[in-house]
């Protein structure tokens, strides 16, 4: 009998079997390798066959059945390769995808990773995912995030996009988060607003996925019974996917996915593979957000961690200073009255002294330096009792006068005039009394300093939120701002005690009354003194 | 002749008031303690006390507040070199108040506003 295939030959020429193709040169010689590869698939072969079972040789029927039961069983092998081998690349995708998610904790790459998966090629391959959370003070599940194409021509771009790069999921996913993140956050504002739903409406799909724990795959969206027709029309398609985000019994969201450019049909094989993506990114989502709140609680207790820091240094100062404070105290009050002897036998001696007494000057060199050393005095003792101010409630128009008639005699002396333009009826404000009545009369007597001839003070006070305040100006040459610098700058630093110039101690004590101390140069010549006295408030 | 009690537990100060205020015109008496000056006030009169307020193991805010009680029209004037007593409740009691100086011009001032007003 002739045949027709080249099975007979041992060994072949290349021209023999067409269907041995470039690269499988070496079965023109191995005979056997050929004829279960190439003769059995053949035309040439298959007709071979029937001629021999049209020969009625007894095994020819045998021979076909063991033939054809070898190419099923063949064909059965390679789609289950196929199989396999999808199997094997998913596998290692979920092993991509949850090694991504166990290392991430920062939740704009987590929603990076899992958006990027649902619907890049190389993942899931969805066209459109919308992320939806669960906020418990709303008792609602909110629309989160939307990603995904809009339209056909944007679909184009994405796609034409991934194909050109050969990116692993987690550069993909950084690249989306670089660059996409933001921009979809807002894209599907419109459809994530109303993808809203109260956790308590059982009867809605999305609680219904949460309650049972598994996906839901919609089909016929438009007709079906159990979706709210509103949200089919809202999504604009017929099938789509609803995957539960669940971690540990806690209800984190879910996922939408659909095809709304493709309108490919969702299997449930796709079904399957995303409900194994499910598990890995709620845990991943809540670890996220449990990691963001606990950074907020840290940069919390940062906050309050500097400001007791802070509070630890002030009072250690504070308790320095109140140290310096009263051993200052206690040298001063031991210092004034041998002080106040020497001066006194001096100024008595003086004063029975001749007029042309050649140890006149002696004395009044001493009678000036006890002067000058009490006006140290007065000020050191002054500034160790700024440290503890005794508020109180004072009328202080009256506490003004009262200055005022104190200073009478030395603004006499100096034919000066103290005008008096106190608002009536003022509250009472909260300060320690002498301390303050010292500032008043410090700074008169520093107005007194640059007055003129014919020099005029006017002090007034009104009411202003929450304060009283103060203002004292006088028409003497202004300050200049470098002066205004130096009389505020404290006096331990750079003056000297007791040449009268308190007003840096008027600044220390203000400020621990809580009132700024203001030194204005007026335009019209002289100086304004401003101070803000808090109200002492009503109990 | 005005008649003043200076009471002040230094000597030297007992003797620079009374040689200051009988230049100034008063009869001077003085006393270092709260019991010599209790003694003095006991048996002669005067117009008015000069106290001071720290006296060695006493304190002239008790006396004052003995004098008020027992002579509650005898004016006193502390004079101290602590102006916080200004602000001690007890020492609101007293008629003046002044801090100790060199100076004693402020001392002699107070004396005669107190003194004028006792006269009238």
């Amino acid at each position: 009998m002739e045949f027709a295939c080249c099975w007979t030959k041992k060994e072949l020429a290349p021209e023999e079997c067409p269907n041995i193709a470039e690269g499988e040169e070496e079965l023109y010689s191995v005979h056997r390798r050929r004829v279960m590869e190439k003769c059995l698939d053949c035309p040439l072969f298959a007709n071979d066959l029937l001629r021999f079972k049209e020969s009625g040789h007894p095994l020819a029927e045998i021979f076909s059945i063991v033939v054809s039961e070898f190419l099923d069983q063949k064909s059965q092998l390679q789609s289950l390769g196929g199989f396999l081998s999808s199997k094997t690349r998913e596998i290692k995708f979920l092993h991509e995808l949850s090694l991504v998610l166990q290392t991430s904790v920062d939740l704009d790459e987590v929603l990076s990773v899992a958006m990027t998966a649902i619907t890049a090629g190389k993942g899931f391959g969805m066209n459109r995912a919308f992320l939806l959370m669960t906020d418990k003070e709303r008792q609602a599940l909110r629309g989160y995030l939307g990603v995904g194409p809009r339209t056909m021509e944007e679909a184009w771009h994405i796609w034409e996009d991934v194909n050109r790069s050969n990116l692993t999921l987690r550069d993909m996913a950084r690249l989306f988060q670089k660059n996409k993140l933001s921009s979809e956050k807002v894209k599907f504002n419109d459809i994530l607003e109303r993808l809203s739903v109260p956790l308590r409406d059982q009867q809605h799909v999305f609680n219904r996925a949460l309650r049972e724990r598994k996906p839901i795959l919609v089909e016929n969206a438009f007709s079906n019974p159990d979706i709210d027709p509103d949200l089919a029309q809202l999504l604009g398609v017929d099938s789509f996917l609803i995957m539960p985000l669940i971690s540990r019994h806690r209800r984190i969201g879910l996922i939408i996915a659909d095809n709304c450019i493709t309108r490919k049909p969702i299997t449930s094989q796709d079904l399957q593979s995303m409900e194994t993506f499910a598990f890995p990114v709620a845990f991943a989502l809540e670890r996220a957000f449990l990691y963001e709140r606990l950074q907020e609680e840290i940069d919390k207790l940062t906050v309050v961690n500097i400001k007791l820091k802070e509070q630890q240094e002030l009072i250690v100062k504070m308790e320095k200073m109140a140290l310096v404070g009263r051993i200052t105290s206690s040298i001063a009050h031991s210092i004034r009255n041998p002080l106040m002897i020497i001066g006194g036998f001096a100024r008595s001696l003086l004063k029975n002294m001749e007029q042309d007494d050649s140890k006149r000057d002696y004395l009044e060199t001493i009678v000036h330096e006890a002067k000058q050393l009490e006006g140290v005095l007065e000020e050191v003792l002054t500034y160790s009792e700024s440290l503890y101010p005794a508020l109180d409630a004072w009328d202080i128009n009256q506490l003004i006068s009262g200055v005022r008639d104190d200073l009478a005699g030395h603004l006499a002396r100096r034919g000066v005039t103290c005008m008096l333009e106190l608002a009536p009826e003022l509250p009472k404000v909260s300060i320690d009394y002498r301390q303050i009545s010292y500032c008043i009369k410090t700074i008169i007597t520093s107005a007194l300093e640059t007055a003129t001839a014919e020099g005029e003070i006017v002090i007034r006070t009104w009411r202003d939120d929450g304060v009283v305040v103060v203002k004292i100006s006088d028409n003497g040459t202004p300050l200049s701002p470098e002066m205004v610098e130096t009389l505020t700058t404290p006096f331990m630093v750079t003056q000297n005690l007791g040449t009268g110039v308190g007003l840096p101690l008027c600044k220390t004590i203000l400020e621990k009354h809580g009132s700024p101390f203001i030194i204005e140069s007026s335009p019209e010549g002289g100086t304004h003194y401003i101070i803000r006295l808090p109200i002492k408030e009503e109990m | 002749m005005a008649r003043l009690l200076v009471v002040d537990d230094e000597s030297s100060i007992r003797l620079l008031y009374s040689q200051e205020l009988a230049d100034a015109g008063y009869d001077v008496v003085t006393a270092g303690s709260a019991a010599e000056a209790a003694a003095l006030l006991e048996g002669s009169e005067f117009d008015l006390v000069v106290l001071d307020i720290k006296l060695k193991n006493e304190s002239g805010l008790d006396l004052l507040q003995k004098i008020v009680k027992e002579r509650h029209e005898m004016p006193v004037i502390l004079c101290t070199a602590f102006s916080c007593y200004k602000d001690d409740f007890s020492a609101w009691l007293a008629d003046g108040y002044v801090v100790k100086s060199s100076d004693l011009h402020e001392l002699k001032e107070e004396i005669r506003k107190v003194l004028d007003k006792k006269s009238r």
